[in-house]
């Protein structure tokens, strides 16, 4: 199994390229961002382990560059930094796991052999209708024009459920299997809430209210 | 602080560009002032102008109506009038009579000056100036009637000298505007005292500041007028927490080399002694050693990053809880993080941001950990208080269990990666806000966290 480490710390590049050659990924090591980012592109690895401190450039800038060019392989990012908003920005960015140093090499090895099975089975599957495409794996709205919007996941599989059959019109019995929370009995407010929730990202005319019947999604607006 | 940002401050907040309260008062009232008595005195002007004609006037519309009256008594007969000087000695004004065969006018030398009025008939006064007639004045009002007696039209016309008026009239005009001059420099003297006296309260702020600066006082404790109270007050708070700052991260970074001197010092005591064979026992004990090291870097950059309660930060709330609820959502996917919450995506609270994200994530990372399915986070704003609440599924903390959660060093489980140090930080955090932390059982016996903070 192909794995690029981009790490610029020599030392810990070295100890950690043999941990995972021990655990049977075969490693490229990289220290810089320019080569991460050629390597990324034209190589065919399963995983990469990505530090975001790198001495020529940002990481995240070389996740970014790897996503845009179609590259799909699963990604975790190491941080010396463990600040939540790094932790966002980088699964933004496109990674699937981070990791702050310092860290076991178990853990590490543990962490990517999970990030791989989660990418195995990964196509890149989206739902589109109208102006709007649902990125399945990354839970999140893509608007025309850009615009990406995440999503929590009772918004997600509404969302999906709507946008996968347009025009079809969903009860709210129908709906209330896809939510999911704490409640004890969830009630058609619930309902109501996340629809409302989601007409603010999809604007009011694209999920249109049939009385008595239930809600659905208008692909032609 | 440097005086220049001292200074700087100051000008940036109290005016755009000009430099004292004193010289912007001075620089608007004095021109105001000025332009004021300038106008005050045109406007005299012009009214003793207007005053006096119209009083000429009347007085010559006067004489010529006792002009008519004694012609009508005389049935028309001009010459049986009383000529020569006999009017011009009773009221000092030239006259001119004119009947269809006669005309009769007192003094001589005016002759050339009244002939055209004479020319004209109607009722009305005319004012005559720059004419250029020798031994006659240049400047008259000459008031007209025509009117006819016994079948014979007459023309009488009084009239008056102005220039004499016009003399007395500008001296009076010059009187005014010296009173003026004086009355402006007295209104400089007036401003310039006043400015002076309410600004001496500003004098005294200035001089504390400037005390303050080289450092022989720590507070500001000037009497300051009530507009610059406040100020005041959030200067010497920012000072405070300045202080507290200073004082905080001394000690956490003595602290910090107490605690991590140590492990270094014995670690390398190890790599240096080169008789000493790295056996597995050896290896491990430097391994621990580092990884305390670690972990008080860890706790101590952690606390010295929280900023606390300051003014002018406020964070999104909705939006950040988001964008963590997300990307929870991407590192557990088996799991679902919901978010329930009547605040709009613009609302804000009056935490910090960084701070609100460290309350928000180590919360959500904790409670997905624990949770077996589902994490739910709600935010409200009631009464003054901002709350959070985090519930998970999972199998929750016994009530014996839930006094220990967040204090620093306990750990219920240990085998769940990570330090521990998640409730312990947002208990910090929330009691830097002066807020609450508490724990209790969730309704599907998970643990549930409410965080109230007054805001």
């Amino acid at each position: 199994m192909r794995l690029l480490l981009v790490e610029d710390d020599r030392l810990l590049a070295e100890g950690l390229a043999s941990q995972l050659e021990k655990a049977g990924f075969s490693v490229d090591v990289t220290g810089t961002a320019k080569e991460a980012m050629l390597l990324g592109v034209q190589e065919d690895y399963r995983a990469a382990v990505l530090d975001l401190g790198l001495p020529d450039g940002n990481g995240l800038d070389v996740l970014r560059k790897w996503r845009r060019d179609n590259a799909n392989f699963a990604v975790l990012i190491l941080t010396a930094r463990g600040d939540w908003q790094d932790k966002v920005s980088g699964l933004k960015a496109g990674a699937d796991d981070y990791l702050a140093k310092p860290f076991q090499a178990e853990e590490l090895i543990a962490r990517l052999s999970a990030i791989v099975r989660r990418s195995e089975g990964r196509v890149l599957s989206s739902v589109k209708a109208g102006h709007f495409e649902l990125d399945e794996n990354r839970q999140c709205l893509k608007i025309d024009g850009g615009t990406e919007h995440s999503l929590t996941g009772t918004e997600f599989r509404l969302l999906r459920c709507l946008m996968s059959h347009p025009g079809h019109i969903f009860s709210k019995e129908q709906l209330m299997e896809q939510l999911y929370n704490l409640n004890e009995s969830p009630n058609e407010n619930v309902i109501e809430a996340y629809i409302r929730r989601l007409r603010k990202l999809v604007g009011p005319e694209t999920i249109e209210t049939r009385r008595g019947q239930g809600y659905l999604f208008n692909d032609a607006v | 602080m440097k005086r220049g940002a001292v200074r700087g401050i100051y000008s940036m907040t109290l005016f755009r560009k000009l430099v004292s309260i004193k010289g912007t008062l001075l620089t608007l009232l004095l021109p105001a002032g000025i332009g004021l008595m300038a106008i005050a005195w045109l406007i005299h002007g012009s009214l003793l102008e207007r005053m006096s004609r119209e009083f000429v006037e009347s007085r010559l519309k006067d004489e010529v109506a006792f002009l008519e009256l004694n012609i009508r008594q005389a049935d028309g007969k001009i010459d049986m009038l009383k000529t020569g000087d006999y009017f011009e000695k009773v009221f000092h004004h030239a006259f001119a009579i004119q009947s269809p065969d006669q005309t009769n006018i007192s003094p001589l030398s005016w002759q050339p000056l009244l002939m055209p009025l004479l020319q004209f008939d109607g009722d009305e006064s005319v004012r005559v100036q720059d004419a250029t007639i020798a031994s006659a004045p240049s400047d008259i009002l000459a008031y007209r009637k025509s009117f006819v007696v016994n079948g014979v039209p007459i023309k009488v016309i009084v009239s008056e000298d102005m220039g004499a008026l016009k003399n007395s009239q500008a001296e009076l005009h010059a009187w005014t505007a010296i009173v003026s001059i004086l009355l402006v420099f007295l209104l400089v003297g007036v401003i310039w005292f006043g400015i002076n006296l309410s600004m001496r309260p500003v004098v005294s702020l200035q001089a504390a500041l400037k005390r303050l600066q080289s450092g022989e006082i720590s507070r500001i404790d000037a009497e300051a007028p009530e507009e610059f109270r406040p100020l005041v007050l959030q200067l010497n708070q920012l000072l405070d927490s300045l202080d507290q700052r200073l004082e905080r991260s001394r000690e956490a970074l003595a602290n910090l080399s107490h605690s991590v001197k140590t492990p270094i010092a014995a670690v390398r005591q190890v790599l240096d002694d080169t008789s000493r064979p790295l056996d597995n026992s050896v290896r491990h004990e430097m391994g621990s050693r580092l990884g305390d090291i670690d972990r008080q870097l860890e706790a101590e950059m952690r606390r010295s990053r929280f900023a606390g309660p300051q003014i002018g930060k406020s964070a999104y709330p909705v939006k950040q809880a988001r964008d963590l609820l997300w990307m929870l959502g991407r590192l557990y996917p088996e799991k679902s993080f919901e978010l329930s919450t009547s605040l709009t995506d613009e609302f804000r609270w009056p935490i910090e941001e960084h701070d609100l994200n460290e309350i928000l994530g180590n919360l959500l990372d904790n409670a997905g950990k624990w949770s077996a399915e589902c994490v739910e986070l709600s935010l409200e704003q009631r009464n003054g208080l901002a709350q959070i609440v985090v519930t998970d599924d999972g199998s929750g903390v016994s009530e014996n269990d839930q006094v220990h959660l967040g204090q620093r060093g306990r750990r219920l489980d240990e085998q769940t990666p990570g330090h521990g140090l998640g409730l312990a930080i947002v208990r910090e955090i929330v009691a830097r806000y002066e807020g609450e932390t508490s724990f209790s059982n969730g309704s599907k016996g998970g643990l549930k966290v409410l965080v109230e903070v007054s805001i």
